[in-house]
């Protein structure tokens, strides 16, 4: 915009001047502690273990804790089946996919139910009708929904969390946390094998505990705890 | 007792002086007197803290709050241990009647009883006692004139050895993970639905009657200093096993022997006090009082009333290693010293067990099990590091055995390596 020739430049060399005199930022750092907000955590990385796995669980706290919902997760159930994620970037993430589609005009496929089969939502209704929708009663509900169907399938569990308004991931938790809740259908191999593995049934205790003060030897035998990798 | 006519049974009941105490706490003390009588009597909860109840009750009833409630836990989490479960099968009216002066004390309207759901007729002499006692007038709105309204549910509970610990037991009760919370704020200021909860063991309920009845000299006439009333153990011993009702502060000498001698030949070689986290007790301290504090302070604990004693066919490090695995198990998974800290407390016993152990696992043992309990959110892994810290304390040269000599008194681990005792 100038039309003296040169002016940006001085410009520029007076504000570097004017940079060169002012206090300087630099801090002698492990001695002079930082100035940082009081919630700074530090930066936030996924680390790899020894064996080059993420060291993440999936757990979910982290995102559950965030206040501002920020944190956007996805991962696979402890059987490696399932992709379970968390909050509301859930629902961004398909919109994103959906709206693509949309607007290319192609068909939108509805990924959250493409592996499951669908499910008679009318039962599962009538159920969340008794319990008044309301997902403090969520235990009665999953427990009511088993009873109905057998098993809970994901697609139940989504129809649910639609219908009471609480997260998916917040219905996954509580699901996979019962022992007495299955995720998978009777019959299937997979549950007795990944759930009953990985959280022994107190009868294994009780075994294990008689074998032991008999001097059998609880844990050699046993199956115990230590060596299922959760 | 039939309980198959539960109206029957109430009758037998009142007539042999159930509900006296709740009329009593209603008519005589009021919600503020019955707290006094209660605090007074020094009872402490049975579910294996020993948190003074009148305290518990004085918290909560002090709590601002729209709604309050009382939650009774049965649920009893321990696989060897039916001691909850006696209680309820044996006099469900005692429970329910501690259950409503508690609810009245500290103006809760509504109840629950969290029984296991496995223990169906628990559950089902539970449900008919309360609905008898709703007929009676002993619950239910306006509860023996007394203007105060409350209802009583039971729900039974399953799937998880954590839904014992109070926080977990209320998050279950609310359809969330069993997982606990951070406290303070307790549960009695903070609780079920975010309102002041007193969540009371089904003994320490059932001990409330008595006290609002006879008043509380009277109860603290048994039991120790301190400690005082009664409590059920679950003995396991050589020649039977089964619950039996002590008065605490009895030497653990005395607890033991309901279960038998040791077999012929045998001698008794530990106690494991307290359950799958408790410690295992030399038989030097067979003298100590079956009491919260003593327990504790030789690093057992009464928790779910489960007196196990082990002759000398066991190896102590075997039966930690189970314990200690059961509890690394039945970890909710939300605290990585608990979820992750038991689960190398059971891989260092693990090695040691098969005869490789590392020259720094002793120390690892010790420093991981202190840095447990000191990260602790709950009890349960503050408790879970017992059966390990206490066998090192007091097995020490059963395990010297197994690091430098690379044997197995007792015979029970495998084979141990040669060479063993050397890092791998």
């Amino acid at each position: 915009m100038s039309f003296i020739p040169g002016l940006g430049i001085v410009k520029g060399m007076a504000l570097t001047l004017r940079r060169f005199f002012e206090p300087k930022a630099t801090i002698r750092y492990p001695e002079v502690p930082a100035d940082v907000s009081p919630k700074f955590r530090g930066r936030l990385q996924l680390l790899y273990d020894e064996w080059g796995t993420l060291k993440c669980e999936t757990c979910f706290q982290c995102a559950q804790a965030c206040p501002i919902e920020c944190i956007d997760m996805g991962g696979i159930d402890t059987k490696g089946r399932y992709h379970v994620h968390w909050g509301p970037p859930e629902q961004y993430g398909e919109r994103r996919e959906e709206s693509a589609l949309r607007r290319s005009g192609r068909t939108v496929p509805d990924k959250a139910y493409e592996h499951f089969e669908p499910i008679d939502t009318d039962r599962v209704e009538a159920i969340l009708e008794d319990h008044d929708h309301d997902p403090k009663r969520m235990l009665q509900i999953l427990e009511a929904v088993q009873a109905e169907l057998g098993w809970l399938p994901v697609a139940a569990l989504k129809h649910i969390s639609f219908r009471t308004g609480a997260y998916y991931a917040l219905i996954y938790g509580t699901a996979s946390y019962y022992r007495h809740l299955r995720l998978d259908p009777p019959g299937d191999a997979v549950q007795g094998r990944a759930f009953d593995a990985a959280r022994p049934a107190e009868s294994t205790y009780l075994s294990g505990l008689g074998a032991a003060l008999e001097g059998r030897g609880a844990a050699v035998g046993g199956g115990a705890a230590g060596s299922a990798v959760h | 007792m039939a309980f198959d006519d539960p109206s029957a049974a109430l009758d037998v009941a009142v007539a042999a002086g159930a509900f006296e105490g709740l009329r009593r706490a209603v008519r005589d003390l009021g919600p503020t007197g019955t707290i006094a009588t209660v605090a007074a009597s020094g009872l402490r909860g049975r579910g294996g803290a020993g948190y003074p109840t009148g305290e518990k009750w004085r918290t909560a009833a002090l709590t601002d709050a729209p709604r309050r409630y009382v939650v009774a836990n049965g649920y009893g989490a321990d696989p060897g241990s039916l001691t909850d479960r006696a209680m309820i099968e044996a006099d469900p009216f005692l429970v329910i009647e501690g259950l409503a002066i508690a609810a009245i004390a500290i103006g809760a309207t509504e109840a629950v009883v969290a029984v296991r759901a496995s223990e169906t007729e628990a559950v089902r002499r539970l449900e008919g006692v309360i609905s008898a006692a709703e007929e009676a007038g002993f619950l239910g709105p306006d509860l023996l004139g007394s203007g105060h309204d409350l209802s009583v549910t039971v729900r039974p509970v399953q799937g998880a050895y954590m839904l014992g610990e109070e926080t977990v037991l209320l998050n279950a009760l609310e359809g969330r993970r069993g997982q606990p919370e951070q406290r303070p704020p307790h549960p009695a200021e903070r609780g079920l639905f975010g309102m002041p909860t007193v969540v009371q063991n089904v003994q320490t309920l059932a001990a409330v009657p008595f006290i609002v009845r006879e008043g509380a000299e009277a109860f603290t006439r048994i039991g120790a200093r301190g400690a005082p009333g009664t409590i059920l153990v679950q003995v396991r011993g050589a020649e039977r096993e089964g619950v039996a009702e002590v008065p605490l502060g009895t030497p653990l000498r005395e607890v033991v022997a309901l279960g038998g001698e040791p077999g012929r030949g045998r001698t008794l070689k530990a106690v494991v006090v307290g359950g799958p986290s408790g410690g295992l007790l030399p038989p030097e301290l067979l003298d100590t009082p079956y009491e919260f504090g003593a327990l504790r302070a030789v690093g057992a604990h009464i928790g779910s009333g489960s007196v196990i004693a082990a002759d000398d066919r066991a190896c102590m490090l075997d039966l930690a290693r189970l314990l200690t695995g059961f509890c690394a198990t039945e970890a909710c998974g939300k605290t990585i010293p608990c979820r992750i800290g038991t689960r190398r407390l059971v891989e260092i016993a693990d090695r040691i067990v098969d005869g490789r152990p590392r020259p720094t696992d002793l120390q690892l043992l010790a420093d991981l099990s202190a840095d447990i309990v000191a990260s602790a959110l709950c009890d349960h892994e503050r408790l879970a590091t017992l059966p390990l810290t206490t066998g090192m304390r007091y097995f020490r040269s059963e395990l010297d055995d197994h690091l430098l000599r690379s044997s197995c008194p007792a015979g029970v681990c495998r084979p141990i390596a040669v060479g063993a005792g050397s890092a791998r």
